[in-house]
């Protein structure tokens, strides 16, 4: 922590030495995995090539950050762009008139309209207009184990009946049939696959975008539990409390047959020098084949008054904007590019096969629990989850009954 | 007119004003806040137990809180009981006292995250001790409490006496030699059985320490929140979760200050209404 505030004094001393020179920015962001950094140095090489100067500072997860960028923001210092996730916190400080206001931007690159609609709107509460969306992740995949399913003479499953049909018989081989850890991150992935996918999309938007307590309490929803309460006798005896990349390596060591994760998931496989289409491959999770659940982290710029600082601010959102820019950091990020008009041709097969689904228009666009909810109801939704997950005596009909009162509670 | 130890009084206010201001203050504040519709950011306006009967109505807070008295009289009775034994049995003059007390005092030395963690792969059916058993040959061996809801909790109990039972066999065995070696001679001339002399006469002198070693280990049950983080994250489900993961769950991650407020006061609350007439008696007792 100290190390950090160290670099970021540093990095705030070396601001204020540059003030005379022109375009210098500082991008605040938590992005120090391998790949992900890799990713952040796209944007910086990109802003460089275009004559300003990138001073980077990156924070050890989104908490630190957080802590700084506010510091920065309090004591009169901001960066010229920081990375945020969507939600209420974002909204608030643009409420609050603590974000440069770069709406004509917005119209006049196109952005507007070629961004995923459900994105930008943000549904009841709006995108904030001051943001730039850094990628757009999916949730809804499933990764599987090539050799697992080539031993079997088995394709993955496309449904979720399939899969319980032949659980038992991947389980016969010797392998697990899912790869699963009980903790809220892990449930909540499972379960947005359980509700699109078994529920279907219908169900899943009137919960998700409209609130619609009815639909949370519906019989599609009652089938999407008994469904997920069905899978939990597949999984093992280990995964309570199991981090995902301890629960993806099941996967990657061949134990499993698969996991349903983000697509974050792919830097997870490279730094085990798996390629996708060889050790491991990706489909959408069983019965989501024209879902697409976004995940989504976004830039915001900070209010600056100086005539130097807004150019600089303007010049970053342009290039973080730029098709062929989101492209290249989007390979690294392992997501698809927040522009839906960008060129996805040199990124690998699952982007592509994500790219198709998103273009296929709104209704195939299904925003997560931070773009639905606020963290309250996020964290409600996550609480009886886990519940669920782990307390086989807990029935469906029960579940549904408390889904649907934390929605009807949610507000709009 | 002068101020008597003007020095002393000098050096202790500042500690004294952080106190008032931190620890006092800040308990103040947070009760207030308990009384508001606080979300993101905190709301000064009054609106009565909302915030209460909220929690009070939430499933995860009602394990919470049950969890702590659990936890708490559990860990305390282990504790202590284990730590007495420990420091009476190395004061029977063992060989190797040293190593002994090395041996015991060691794991204090370790943070609730290492301990937590290493107790979860100990305990993990699928590679910790089910897992070495089954290997040896016992294949029907079963040991799975950190994966079962309704005994997630005792691991917690496991790992917190493993971890403190050490420091109260030090602060015991501090007391036990310290007993009057008179005693012990008077009562070798009755022929009292030792156990007889421990249980009646030697721990009943040392009870200012015990009162100590109680508040240690409550203070530190209270508190716990890094020992769940690490173990069971609470699970499964929010089986073992305990008040302080609560709190923090709520202030920090779901940006819902009332909520968090009221969980500490009613953490708070329960506390005092439990020790402060245990710690009155007590200290009375003592002032006598």
């Amino acid at each position: 922590m100290a190390r950090h505030r160290m670099l970021f004094l540093a990095a705030a001393a070396t601001l204020l030495a540059h003030q005379a020179s022109a375009q210098d920015a500082q991008v605040m962001h938590w992005w120090t995995s391998g790949g992900e950094s890799r990713a952040v140095s796209v944007f910086a090489k990109e802003y460089e090539k275009r004559g300003g100067k990138w001073i980077d500072g990156a924070s050890v997860g989104p908490q630190a950050e957080h802590a700084a960028v506010l510091n920065a923001i309090a004591g009169g210092n901001p960066p010229a762009a920081f990375q945020w996730n969507i939600g209420v916190a974002v909204r608030q400080l643009a409420e609050q008139g603590l974000l440069s206001n770069l709406d004509d931007m917005a119209s006049a690159g196109g952005l507007e309209a070629a961004s995923a609609a459900a994105a930008r709107q943000e549904h009841h509460r709006r995108w904030p207009r001051d943001c730039r969306p850094g990628h757009l992740h999916g949730a809804n995949w499933m990764f599987y184990s090539t050799k697992v399913f080539s031993d079997l003479n088995m394709a993955p499953p496309k449904t979720w009946d399939e899969f319980l049909a032949e659980a038992d018989k991947i389980k016969a081989a010797g392998y697990l049939p899912i790869a699963m850890g009980g903790n809220a991150q892990q449930t909540g992935w499972l379960f947005y696959a359980m509700l699109a996918g078994v529920g279907g999309k219908e169900a899943y938007r009137k919960v998700f975008v409209a609130h619609d307590a009815q639909a949370a309490g519906s019989d599609e929803v009652r089938r999407a539990f008994e469904t997920m309460g069905k899978i939990r006798q597949h999984a093992d005896a280990g995964g309570t409390n199991r981090k995902w990349n301890d629960t993806l390596a099941l996967v990657e060591t061949n134990k499993a047959a698969f996991m349903i994760a983000g697509d974050w998931a792919k830097g997870d496989f490279s730094a085990a020098g798996m390629t996708v289409g060889k050790e491991y491959g990706c489909l959408p999770a069983p019965g989501t084949q024209d879902a697409y659940v976004m995940t989504v982290d976004v830039f915001a710029f900070p209010k600056v008054t100086k005539p130097d600082q807004i150019a600089a601010q303007r010049k970053l959102a342009e290039l973080m904007m730029d098709p062929a820019v989101q492209v290249e950091f989007n390979k690294f990020k392992g997501s698809l590019p927040a522009r839906l008009d960008a060129d996805v041709g040199s990124l690998d097969a699952c982007a592509q096969l994500g790219q198709k689904v998103m273009a296929g228009g709104e209704s195939n666009q299904l925003p997560n629990f931070a773009l639905a909810f606020g963290p309250d109801t996020q964290g409600q939704i996550e609480d009886l989850l886990i519940h669920y997950w782990s307390t086989p005596g807990m029935s469906a009909v029960d579940a549904t009954k408390q889904f649907s009162t934390i929605i009807a509670n949610a507000g709009s | 007119m002068r101020i008597r130890n003007l020095a002393a009084k000098a050096v202790l206010s500042p500690t004294v004003l952080v106190m008032l201001v931190c620890f006092y203050g800040c308990a103040i504040w947070t009760a207030y806040l308990s009384v508001t519709r606080s979300a993101l950011l905190p709301n000064y306006q009054f609106a009565g137990l909302v915030q209460y009967v909220r929690l009070f109505g939430t499933a995860r807070w009602n394990v919470a809180w049950s969890n702590m008295f659990l936890f708490g009289v559990l860990d305390i009775v282990g504790t202590l009981g284990l730590g007495v034994l420990l420091a009476v049995l190395i004061d029977r003059q063992v060989r190797f006292e040293g190593a002994f007390r090395t041996i015991f005092l060691y794991p204090l030395s370790i943070s609730f995250i290492v301990t937590g963690l290493t107790w979860q792969w100990v305990l993990s059916p699928t590679i910790g001790f089910q897992y070495f058993v089954r290997g040896l040959g016992w294949n029907d061996f079963v040991f799975d409490w950190i994966i079962r809801p309704d005994r997630a909790i005792y691991t917690l109990v496991f790992a917190g006496v493993w971890h403190q039972a050490g420091l109260i066999m030090a602060i015991m065995l501090a007391g036990l030699r310290g007993v009057d070696r008179e005693i012990w001679q008077a009562t070798r001339v009755e022929a009292i059985p030792p156990w007889r002399v421990y249980l009646s006469i030697v721990l009943p002198m040392l009870r200012p320490l015990l009162v100590t070693c109680i508040v240690l280990i409550a203070i530190a049950v209270v508190k716990s929140y890094d020992l769940v983080v690490a173990m069971t994250g609470g699970g499964p489900g929010y089986a073992s979760d305990l008040p302080g993961k609560f709190v923090v769950d709520f202030e920090f991650e779901r940006a819902n200050i009332g909520q968090a407020s009221a969980a500490a006061a009613v953490m708070l609350g329960s506390v005092l209404t439990v020790l402060a007439p245990y710690l009155y008696l007590e200290l009375s007792r003592r002032g006598r």
